[in-house]
């Protein structure tokens, strides 16, 4: 037979389906270069659309009508791509040269500063539209992270989520613990064998195996606590510096003395752990209140909230932890008409206090805490003023963390850090700068 | 010629210009000229080597436990003593056409720690929960089971086809020279199939090493990067991390090393001259 002839037939074969695979990636061209084609169009009417998920998105649509009220001939199409499905989406129109993508975008702090540096054209400079009008309207540090070059304003802030530390008011006083006194968290190591003795319920959940991206929320808030983050503001790697290793080594301990319940599945286990009251703390930004009445709407009044105890004593217990924004495509041709619907949602108080009464969305923009729902007791929190606790966290100063373009494989090395401390032991610090060390490798830049 | 458009629009093109791109990195937004770094960085990334191990475990363990069983289901479905054959062989097929997502995550629930129902029927017989997902070791058992189901079936059936037209002359004649069950497979039935064992190994390589759907779905390459492969880091890379660049270059080293693979296969299994 044609020996050869099929030989090479079949090599070819598998050579092809190798570079098959070799296409998946294909398609992001050049980019930019179409990003910036978009122009402002007529400000009086037009076809918006617009990209969010889930809640935020339905608060989103809830809004149109009175926006309908003011601007009859600006339609608007809110669109629930979910989280994250989203952020694929959006990378892959941008690459595409913009086409596709939607005239509006809801967009996390985690992925803002990776779709500014990798498509610079790919999000309409909203200063150009008169966003600059607005830069003392949001809470501290959010105008950093939305014009870190002060020139360019990329998108508007939404949401400013603050640490939070929802706890089981009725499991703490089973326990015999005062859970308003906790001022550290050495204090909460503590408190949680108590707690374990008393109840056997374990203090907190952390999803060990990293079954999700965000598996470590909780080591990154233990480090903004401290002012510190992944990155400084020159870019410069902080992985492995004093302040990583004592939030890293704080976790290390709760998990050694049993306190820790493994949240492996993500999402899904962190619900049925709150069904199931696994744990005494959740320790979750301002917007998890909403997910916890929600969950378990039965347990009113069993629940407390607060802001975090300090990593060390006398240290801050406010930071805010993360923010959303809406931004406008570049490559959209009626970004006046798109702005029209940004500014309306954003910075009119009304329509931040509706989707914070819907949802429990925290806005950034400040004028809205006047409302008085956030200043009213809540049942659920045993008539506490839960806005008032996240209130004074926003007015608190905070430091500006640099999330940088390098920011998911930043969380990528510090998941696989937080599984190898966790699940095989690993020494906190060793772990850390090897983690620090491989984000250099990748990323091209200097570990301090 | 439409086909051949087709085949250059949607294939030759993405081929070519992702190898392009493999030379470039995006600096600033704007693609730079970097020659071979992509390709250098990817020798000194223990991630790519992780990747390429896990990868080359599930390539050198489940792919031939898979094909013995499937070429074990070849012969039993082939077998004259078994009973409504067709309902087996459909049965074993079946898995093959469910969605690789679809199952994937099918997989997901019925592997969970803690409310899953694997675990749960385990826990019937006195057996303690097992962290299918969760644990190193376990989730790259767990993804070897799952690649199992999908594939065997389909294996099974390319060798039985290929079983079938083996002539029963030969095994008139391997009786006759009174050659017993083991001698007449080996002598009679394994050289008859070699054609199809060598189209199913080749088959399974690529798969293998292509693989992403199930690890992803099952696993996000996790936990520790215990079943990370190389498309998922591939993945992760272009569409998480935005380095297409980088990416294209894994790409290019994965098409070579199925390209070496591939003929290594050929000159081991293939006829010979």
């Amino acid at each position: 037979m044609n020996v050869s002839r099929r030989k090479v037939l079949g090599i070819g074969g598998a050579l092809a389906a190798g570079a098959g695979l070799a296409g998946l990636t294909a398609c992001s061209g050049t980019g930019s270069a179409g990003a910036g084609s978009g122009s402002a169009g007529d400000g009086r009417k037009g076809d918006i659309s617009v990209w969010s998920w889930a809640g935020p998105a339905a608060e989103l649509r809830a809004l149109v009508p009175d926006f309908n009220k003011r601007y009859p001939d600006i339609k608007i199409n809110v669109q629930d791509i979910g989280n994250p499905a989203i952020w694929n989406k959006i990378t892959t129109a941008m690459a595409a040269g913009g086409a596709g993508l939607a005239d509006v975008l809801h967009i996390g702090v985690d992925y803002l500063p990776g779709y500014v540096e990798k498509f610079p054209d790919g999000l309409a400079d909203l200063g150009k539209l008169g966003a600059t009008d607005y830069k003392d309207s949001f809470a501290q540090g959010l105008w950093q992270t939305v014009a870190p070059k002060g020139d360019r304003v990329s998108a508007l802030p939404w949401e400013a989520n603050s640490a939070g530390f929802y706890y089981r008011a009725d499991i703490f006083e089973e326990s015999g613990v005062d859970a308003a006194a906790l001022e550290t968290w050495d204090d909460t190591l503590e408190a949680g064998k108590k707690i374990k003795q008393k109840t056997g319920k374990y203090l907190l959940g952390i999803d060990k195996p990293a079954s999700q991206a965000d598996a470590a929320n909780f080591f990154q808030m233990l480090l903004q606590l401290q002012g510190a983050f992944y990155f400084n503001l020159d870019g410069d790697i902080t992985l492995a510096s004093p302040a990583a290793v004592k939030a890293m080594t704080i976790i290390k301990e709760l998990n050694d003395a049993g306190l820790v319940s493994d949240l492996a599945g993500g999402w899904n286990a962190l619900i049925s752990s709150i069904k199931k009251g696994t744990a005494a703390v959740l320790p979750w930004p301002t917007w998890f209140g909403g997910i916890i009445e929600e969950t378990v709407p039965g347990e009113a009044g069993k629940w407390g909230v607060r802001l975090p105890p300090a990593v060390s004593r006398g240290g801050t217990q406010a930071t805010t932890v993360n923010s959303t924004h809406l931004a406008i495509a570049g490559s959209s041709k009626q970004q006046a008409a798109a702005w029209k619907f940004v500014e309306f949602v954003l910075t009119r108080p009304e329509s931040q206090v509706r989707i914070y009464k819907g949802k429990g969305i925290a806005p950034a923009l400040m004028t809205a805490y006047d409302d008085l729902v956030f200043h009213t007791p809540s049942e659920f929190f045993r008539g506490q003023k839960k806005g008032e606790v996240f209130l004074e966290a926003l007015k608190a100063p905070s430091p500006a963390f640099n999330y940088s373009p390098d920011y998911a494989r930043a969380l990528k090395v510090v998941a696989d850090a937080q599984t190898k401390v966790l699940l095989k032991g690993a020494d906190p610090a060793s772990a850390l700068q090897k983690a620090a060390e491989q984000l250099a490798e990748q990323t091209g830049r200097k570990v301090l | 010629m439409p086909a051949v458009l087709l085949f250059a629009a949607f294939k030759l093109y993405p081929i070519g210009w992702s190898f392009v791109l493999s030379l470039h990195r995006r600096v600033g937004g704007v693609d730079t000229f970097v020659g071979a770094d992509n390709y250098r960085r990817l020798l000194h990334d223990p991630l790519f080597w992780t990747a390429l191990e896990n990868t080359c475990v599930i390539l050198v363990i489940q792919v031939p436990l898979m094909l013995a069983l499937a070429t074990g289901l070849a012969l039993a479905f082939n077998s004259a003593t078994l009973r409504a054959r067709s309902v087996f062989r459909l049965g074993f097929f079946l898995p093959m056409v469910t969605g690789l997502v679809a199952y994937g995550v099918i997989f997901s629930v019925l592997l969970n720690e803690k409310s899953g129902l694997v675990n749960w029927l385990l826990g019937l017989v006195g057996i303690g929960e097992v962290p299918w997902l969760t644990d190193p070791l376990w989730a790259k058992i767990s993804l070897g089971l799952v690649l199992t189901w999908h594939y065997t079936g389909y294996n099974a059936v390319i060798l039985l086809a290929r079983l079938q037209t083996i002539p029963s002359e030969l095994y008139d004649a391997a009786a006759v020279d009174g050659a017993g069950a083991w001698g007449t497979f080996r002598h009679v039935t394994l050289p008859g199939l070699r054609p199809a064992i060598l189209l199913t190994t080749v088959l399974s390589t690529i798969g293998t090493l292509q693989i992403f759907d199930e690890p992803y779905i099952l696993t996000q390459g996790g936990p520790d990067n215990a079943t990370l492969t190389i498309g998922v880091y591939l993945y992760q890379n272009a569409f998480m991390y935005f380095d297409f660049g980088y990416a294209s270059a894994i790409a290019y080293a994965l098409a070579v090393v199925i390209g070496v693979l591939g003929l290594i296969q050929f000159r081991v299994l293939g006829d010979r001259p």
